[in-house]
Parts: structure tokens; C-alpha cells; sequence
């Protein structure tokens, strides 16, 4: 994509779309004191490159990609990259948090930690980034958002969520700090698997979980919408993520320090 | 426009220097079943994402969101065809 090499006096953002892991993303850059592309393509290189290396492991959809041959036998985890380790290592907190609710051992076919990558990879992404002297920064990989700073110096990003019963509105707005990810019933079927019945069942229409980290956040997301009320519960006990949840009846319920926004 | 589970092609009303309307001009899948249950959810809200990325008030929008590779294209095509960016 092009843009100009000089500095905007006035509040600008920087719109860089990539395609990658079956979507696109999309890194927002915010700077009340003005963007320059010039300052910014290192990191966003560096951020993008990320991307596509977790794509290259990860991807289950490439037979020849680490994770596919781990998945048929073909590899030992110690004979795959580390971060298929430090991946999994992940998955495996996020099973115990969420008492096994989020388990991506319990997929057909293998372990699949893909519920997991995609925010793994968002953060690891907003990591490189977090170098550059822009104020605010959003990668949104499809819905999941990873992002430091705000829209300018003074305020945090404000972010909607969709409405899954009426599509043509947004549900509720927050303001984040960190991540947000939102799992639904529209969104892939292998990752909203009850894990303990292998049924493909949700308790919710949609499930957002905000907090430090996107690939966490996207884990407990995931076991909410699948969980319901018993995971709801177990988010509010932790300290740093709030999680909202919409009910195919429309009914909302959040977590006691859920960033709702007015 | 080719993606996941069939062709997508989206259309953009656009009134003074704006978009006003983003819809879906046709959607042919094959009559894939997955892919329909996911299109009747996924695409309006795409609708809404795209008309919410305008909102001045609002930096980012979060939900499930399948078909959004192929829905953006579209419409990053449709606004070419249109003389935007």
C-alpha cells in the first residue's frame, strides 16, 4: 500500500491491510502529532513478518506446515520449531483455567491450538510494534483486537461489539486497554466444540473476553461461548480480564469491572 | 470475488464523499451448508463493520467475523471502481 512520507500536522492514522492466516488483518496506527509511513514500515515489517511465520507454523490447512506434520506423527513436538512448544505450553494454562473448557486436545484430528494463534500472533505482532513512538495502535485479525496506546495521548481506543441478534447494530462499545476477542456462533465451527460431549453446541450467541493479552483473551472467549454462566464465573475471579456475554435471547451479562463504555 | 466458500461480490452507495450503504450484491456459494449457516450471520454483520469503521466515535469493532477476507476485498474493489483511495 502507499501513503505519503510526510508529516500530517493534524491527527492522522495509517491503515496497513495484510492478508494472512485466512483473513485479513489489519493494523491501525493512531498519532495525534501525525504519522510518518517512513518512521513506522520497520516495525511494520517486522510485524507483518510475525504474522506470516505464524501462518507458516501453524496453519492447519498447510499439509507440509510444522503443526500438520506434528499433527499426523510425522514430527516429534521436540523436532518442531520452539514456538510450537511455547504455543502449547499456553494452550495447556488456558485448558486449566478454564477447567477444560478451552482444549484444543479434545478437536478432531489432532491437536489444533488454532483458537489460540491467531491472538498469539496478533499480540506477538503489537510486541514489535510497541518500539515505534506512535501513540496507538490496533492489529484487528478479523474481529480480534491486540493493541497498546489509544486513538490519541489522552484517550483510550473505544471499540464495538457486534451484535450477534441484530445485525445491523453493535451490542455495546468499551474502552480497551490491551485485547478484546469476541468468539461466535458464526464464526468456525472446529473451534466451538463442546469438549466434553465433542458436540458442536454453544451456550451463547457471543462471548468477548478483554484483558493483556489477545491469544489468552481468545482462549477464554472461546471457552465462554462454549461454557456459558460456569465460565463467566471463572473469568471474574481472574484479575486482569472482564469478559462479556450475549445470550441467543439477547440477554447481556459482564463481569464486575467489564470497560463499558456510554 | 472468490473466497473461502464461494463468490462474494458487495456493492457501495456512496453520497457525498461517503459511504452510505454497503451491501451484498450476490452471494453464490454451491449450496455448501456450512457456508450458508455462516453467511446468513457473517454477512450483515460485515455490513454493519464496514459502515462502523466510519464512525467517528468508534476505532475498532469485535465479533466473529469468517467471511471477512473476501467481504473486504470487495469491497476495497468496489471503492477502486469508484475513484476512492
Amino acid at each position: 500500500m502507499s501513503t505519503a512520507g510526510s508529516r500530517d500536522p493534524r491527527p492522522t492514522t495509517f491503515r496497513h491491510r495484510e492478508e494472512v492466516m485466512g483473513t485479513i488483518v489489519t493494523l491501525d496506527f493512531f498519532d495525534d502529532r501525525g504519522i510518518s509511513s517512513d518512521e513506522l514500515r520497520p516495525f511494520l515489517d517486522n510485524a507483518v513478518a510475525t504474522l506470516h511465520h505464524a501462518d507458516k507454523v501453524f496453519s492447519t490447512w498447510k499439509p507440509d506446515s510444522p503443526i500438520s506434520r506434528l499433527r499426523r506423527g510425522d514430527i516429534t513436538l521436540g523436532e518442531a520449531p520452539v514456538e510450537v512448544t511455547e504455543v502449547l505450553d499456553r494452550c495447556k494454562v488456558a485448558r486449566e483455567m478454564t477447567r477444560g473448557w478451552f482444549d484444543p486436545w479434545s478437536l478432531p484430528g489432532g491437536v489444533d491450538p488454532t483458537g489460540y494463534v491467531k491472538g498469539w500472533a496478533a499480540q506477538r505482532a503489537i510486541d514489535e510494534l510497541a518500539g515505534s513512538e506512535v501513540e496507538g495502535v490496533m492489529v484487528n485479525a478479523a474481529g480480534d483486537i491486540a493493541s497498546f496506546g489509544g486513538p490519541d495521548s489522552a484517550s483510550p481506543f473505544r471499540v464495538g461489539i457486534l451484535n450477534p441478534a441484530s445485525p445491523k447494530t453493535l451490542a455495546c462499545a468499551l474502552d480497551l486497554r490491551g485485547a478484546i476477542a469476541t468468539s461466535g456462533t458464526y464464526e468456525r465451527g472446529e473451534h466451538l466444540i463442546n469438549p466434553f460431549t465433542g458436540e458442536l453446541a454453544t451456550k451463547l450467541a457471543s462471548a468477548s473476553v478483554t484483558g493483556p493479552d489477545l491469544g489468552l483473551s481468545d482462549a477464554l472467549a472461546t471457552a465462554l461461548v462454549v461454557g456459558g454462566d460456569e465460565v463467566l464465573e471463572l473469568i471474574d475471579e481472574l484479575n486482569d480480564y472482564e469478559a462479556l456475554a450475549i445470550g441467543y435471547d439477547g440477554t447481556m451479562k459482564w463481569t464486575s469491572e467489564f470497560p463499558l463504555s456510554p | 470475488m472468490n473466497y473461502n466458500f464461494g463468490v462474494l461480490s458487495v456493492s457501495v452507495t456512496v453520497g457525498g464523499g461517503t459511504i452510505t450503504k454497503v451491501s451484498i450484491a450476490t452471494l453464490s456459494d454451491g449450496g455448501n451448508f456450512r457456508s450458508q449457516s455462516i453467511d446468513q450471520m457473517a454477512i450483515p454483520q460485515l455490513e454493519q463493520q464496514a459502515m462502523a469503521a466510519q464512525s467517528a466515535s468508534i476505532q475498532g469493532v469485535s465479533g466473529a467475523s469468517y467471511t471477512s477476507a473476501g467481504f473486504e476485498l470487495s469491497l476495497q474493489d468496489a471503492l477502486k471502481t469508484l475513484g476512492f483511495k
